[in-house]
């Protein structure tokens, strides 16, 4: 019997979800077929690609491209600003290592400041990530929202501790985007898309935040999550799984020995560089290919690797 | 698996209040039915005009648009023994949200709705009898091949064929309750799907009592294989039970709020 | 794959002639799809019916060998669904075509790559060695030679069947790659003979599928499907569309393994070639052909691949045992944890991270986490000693302190009972937590 190809539509959507404004605005979701399954139905949307800056910037040692590319940029404003120009950007995620009371612990003020000057250096749309203590980034997400309003920031993530309030000043008060984040736990996944939606946060102004791993490092459940979120979302159309994914790869990837082992001490392994961009490029893919919307990464090279690989696939 | 389809029976000529909606042409009655049952979940509703012998197609028409136009076209079941009507309904019914569903054919001189069905492209309720109760299982499948077999003749997809076993009343065929389960598993087990008006089976029984019976043999069901089930939505033990069963047959995703949504 | 009823129904002559001793043909189809009857008690069965229904109950995809490796027989499209049985290889580009140093340094620096993760060998399995049809048959075997010294198994491409046999008589091949609508008839009586399995390819799935019929027609069904020459979404849309059509579709002449050669998809382009490589080892590729293998790719995609292959209702066990970190001698803290893959990972990650030099104990505690094989019994005071005993620490370790995790401080007192003369110290909740509670222990 010749062989005739099904193409396999469904009757049901992930939602589009915009980010930014103007030209360089990014739109997520929309499809209605599988990941990447673009075979199937012209893409609506492709996935995007985010690159990551912190408030305090990275530490290069032994990441000598790294250094390059960032060479000169004093300010996370100058930073951003170059960040934003890498090949295959989409848009640039903000993220306030600094907040943190553990850590430097700076202050609302001083974070807003940066966060108006990363606004104002890039003409991509912004994502700002706090700095995981729920208590700062409820305050920091809802007074960086404030100065943000009418520019479709992306705030990463409300948890289950804290959607109330984070969803209330993101999302109600100040008309934001906001990030559902629920740590590989699919129940919850759902859980808290319910309980946003039913605060009044539109499911348009919803991106999930599934949790990610690094290759090699119990990625099976994000990989499982994932497929199972685009299973419910499409083939039973689950209205409250069908937001876009945003899968923060690079804070997964840079932390693990594989990335973070100096040539020196591990000779036969070769570049430092080349291996965590390695780490954080297979494991993006991995996420692409099981249902991610959209990456978060660190290195420009990261970045311009999987913008080529999703432009091979439309 | 898709998730259990409850079929809203609330819109029926048999209701004074619908009834004289219907001879009027007063929207608000049906409306306000429309919406309750819209509200509490209900994926279709049945749309009953009667017999509606001489007014069915203008009658149809009407209560079509009237509730696609306001809500949404919400997929509808176009119930009646008017065959014109049911075209006449199925000619202005908008497919965005389902397919229309022709309530209903059987194996003796409904079997013809099947033909209608499968030149409108439409879902069939076909109850699997004759004239009057089934007398065994080995009697209901002869009847669901015999209208299979004419759906797929006419080119239908089996799976909009919706085989009813129909549901007896408990009061007064007790002994024929687990028989029409096991009905339901044989059809599950051929990979076709069921309805069936379930409320029946409560007839003539306390009020009280209605909701806690039907949310039995609906779970009873719905473990058999169950797909679908004419109901009233607006019962809400009843839903509850049905969603809850959605999540233990894993047809929807657990989420702790998942009653509300 | 199972039958429903309905499809067995379709294929009975539907006359309930009831000399099956069923009253409807429907009820036998039923009968018969429980598998409670035989299909053979229906005597009207059409030899056509019979057939299909034959075809049916074989498995969707078939498993292949290559050396001591398996590939196919997957029964599911994605892991949760049940479970992948068979993981991807990897295989290491060469060509005829290249200088000899070339094809020295790459094998050279493949093999390099050999490690163990998790109780598996990590290494490039194959070597796919491509000979043009313009090359001499000397040449191919030069190079197959070359790369058949590694041991590693050999894929050899090459649609030219002379050439391919010369080359397959002097080297000791396992798959034989060049099949195709042109000349399958000739390149399968080589790997016929050779008992090779044979690779197929077509110009676009509609002349696969019928190449491929026509080579099962002709008896031959341990076949692997070559996607090599084309574009990246189209080497993408056939991995998708031919597992879909085995396992969804039940259309078995596409229920077989498929390679995917990325340098000739990404030539050059080790980032792109790393992440498809990603993105084939989760959709359907299943020998992947690199132009390189370099530790920078093989320890996220080897990773990724054990992540993804493990029965989602087995958990990722590690080899009980001390595991020294940092450099840790006999005098070095040692701290206890469970055999759970995940914890191991994520608890020796974060004290390599520390420096702090530890002896890291893993006891068996059958595969679960820290909280759930303690509530199961499986990490308790007796098991710790036990395991201390078992693997005689006291004798490898002067060290005489044990740091348990946070999460079972319970246990401290009764590990203090069982184990005299050892102080006993509840470390912290998180592994997160481990770099400032080692540093600050010490």
């Amino acid at each position: 019997m010749p062989f005739t190809a099904k193409p396999r539509t469904f009757n049901a959507a992930i939602n589009e979800t915009v980010l930014g404004t103007g030209a360089k605005a990014v739109t997520l979701g929309g499809q209605n077929v599988l990941p990447l399954y673009f075979f199937d139905n012209t893409p609506k949307n492709a996935p995007a690609v985010g690159i990551e800056i912190t408030d305090t910037g990275y530490d290069a040692t032994g990441l000598p491209a790294l250094a390059a590319f960032y060479d000169g940029a004093a300010t996370p404003a100058e930073r951003a600003k170059k960040a934003a120009s890498a090949e295959g950007v989409s848009f640039v995620c903000l993220r306030f290592e600094g907040a943190d009371p553990g850590g430097l612990n700076k202050s609302i003020a001083d974070c807003v400041a940066v966060a108006k000057d990363v606004l104002n250096a890039i003409d991509v749309p912004l994502v700002v990530a706090g700095c995981k203590n729920i208590e700062k980034d409820a305050e920091l997400f809802s007074a960086v929202a404030e100065v943000c309003q009418g520019k479709n920031v992306l705030f990463l993530s409300a948890r289950e501790e804290d959607y109330k309030t984070v969803g209330a000043s993101v999302g109600l008060a100040y008309g934001q985007k906001v990030g559902a984040e629920s740590a590989v736990d699919i129940n919850l996944a759902k859980q808290l898309n319910v309980v946003m939606t039913q605060l009044g946060v539109s499911a348009q102004s919803i991106v999930m935040n599934l949790g990610a791993a690094a290759a090699g490092y119990g990625f099976e459940y994000v990989a499982s999550t994932l497929d199972r979120v685009k299973a419910a979302a499409l083939e039973q159309n689950d209205t409250m799984l069908q937001m876009p994914v945003m899968t923060p790869v690079s804070v997964e990837t840079w932390s693990v020995k594989e990335a973070i082992m100096a040539e020196a001490d591990m000779p036969e392994w070769g570049s430092q560089e080349e291996r965590g961009i390695r780490m954080e490029t297979v494991t993006a893919s991995a996420c692409l290919a099981s249902g991610a919307e959209s990456v978060i990464l660190r290195h420009p090279a990261s970045v311009k690797t999987i913008a080529a690989m999703i432009a091979a696939l439309l | 698996m898709a998730r259990f389809i409850t079929i809203g029976e609330r819109i029926h000529c048999i209701s004074p209040s619908i009834r004289e909606a219907m001879d009027t042409k007063n929207p608000e009655p049906i409306l306000k039915r429309a919406k309750e049952q819209i509200d509490a979940g209900a994926t279709y509703l049945d749309v009953n005009i009667g017999p509606a012998e001489s007014n069915g197609e203008e009658l149809m028409t009407w209560a079509v648009k009237l509730i696609q136009e306001n809500f949404d076209n919400h997929p509808l079941c176009l119930d009646t023994a008017n065959k014109k009507a049911i075209e006449a309904g199925i000619a202005v019914y908008n497919r965005s949200k389902g397919k229309p569903i022709v309530n209903s054919a059987d194996a003796g001189d409904r079997i013809s709705n099947i033909d209608l069905a499968a030149a409108n492209d439409a879902i069939v309720f076909a109850l699997c009898s004759k004239a009057g109760i089934s007398k065994d299982n080995d009697e209901r499948m002869a009847y669901c091949q015999e209208m299979l077999e004419r759906g797929m003749g006419l080119g239908m997809d089996p799976a909009d064929l919706w085989f009813d076993p129909l549901f007896l009343v408990i009061k007064g065929m007790q002994d024929k309750q687990m028989e029409v389960l096991e009905f339901i598993k044989m059809c599950a087990d051929m990979g076709l799907n069921t309805t069936g008006g379930l409320s029946n089976i409560s007839n003539g029984m306390p009020k009280h009592i209605r909701p806690i019976m039907d949310s039995a043999m609906v779970a009873m069901a719905m473990m058999n294989g169950l797909t679908s089930a004419i109901v009233n939505p607006c019962d809400l033990r009843l839903m509850e039970t049905i969603k809850s069963c959605d999540i233990i047959r894993n047809d929807n995703l657990y989420a702790d709020s998942y009653l509300e949504v | 794959m199972a039958l429903k009823g309905l499809d067995i129904f379709k294929l009975t002559p539907k006359t309930n002639c009831k000399d099956c001793g069923n009253p409807t043909c429907m009820a036998f189809a039923m009968k018969v799809a429980q598998g409670a009857v035989s299909i053979d008690k229906c005597p009207h069965m059409s030899a056509d019916a019979l057939a299909k229904l034959s075809e049916a109950t074989e498995p969707p995809m078939k498993t292949i060998s290559i050396g001591e490796h398996k590939l196919g027989g997957e029964t599911v499209m994605l892991r949760h669904e049940k479970t992948l049985v068979n993981k991807n290889l990897f295989s290491l580009y060469v060509c005829a075509d290249m200088a000899d140093a070339d094809i020295d340094a790459k094998i050279a620096e493949a093999v390099k790559v050999d490690y163990e993760r998790i109780s598996e060998r990590m290494y490039v399995e194959t070597i796919f060695v491509n000979v043009e049809e313009t090359q001499t048959a000397d040449r191919g075997i030069a190079v197959a030679k070359k790369a058949a010294a590694t041991g590693r198994d050999l894929i050899l491409r090459c649609t030219k069947p002379e050439l391919a046999k010369e080359i397959a008589a002097a080297v000791p091949v396992k798959v034989l790659v060049g099949a195709n609508a042109s000349n399958y008839e000739a390149l399968n009586a080589v790997a016929t003979e050779k008992g090779l399995v044979l690779g197929v390819s077509g110009k676009d799935l509609g002349e696969l599928h019928d190449t491929i019929e026509k080579l099962e027609a002709a008896g031959n069904k341990n076949l692997i499907i070559y996607l090599g020459g084309t574009s990246i979404k189209e080497a993408f849309a056939a991995a998708v569309q031919i597992r879909r059509a085995a396992l969804k579709d039940e259309d078995r002449t596409f229920g077989y393994p498929a390679i995917v050669n990325l340098e000739r998809l990404a030539p050059g382009d080790d980032n792109l070639q790393a992440s498809l490589a990603s993105l084939f080892t989760l959709r359907y590729g299943s020998i992947l052909v690199m132009g390189r293998m370099t530790y920078a790719d093989a320890l996220p995609l080897y990773g990724l691949r054990q992540n993804i292959f493990t029965d989602p209702q087995k958990p990722m066990k590690v080899e009980p045992g001390i595991y020294p970190i940092n450099g840790a001698g006999e005098n070095a803290v040692c701290a206890v944890t469970v055999d759970f893959a995940l914890t191991y990972f994520v608890v020796s990650g974060e004290m390599e991270r520390s420096g702090v030099p530890v002896n890291l104990l893993i006891s068996d505690a059958g595969g679960y986490s820290v909280l759930t094989s303690w509530a199961a019994g499986k990490f308790s005071a007796g098991s710790i000693a036990k395991f201390i005993e078992e693997q005689q620490i006291e004798s490898k370790i002067k060290s005489r302190t044990l740091i348990l995790p946070g999460k079972v401080a319970v246990l401290k007192g009764e590990v203090e009972a069982k184990l005299p003369g050892w102080n006993i110290v509840v470390g912290p909740n998180e592994a997160i937590q481990l770099v400032r509670f080692l540093k600050d222990y010490k």
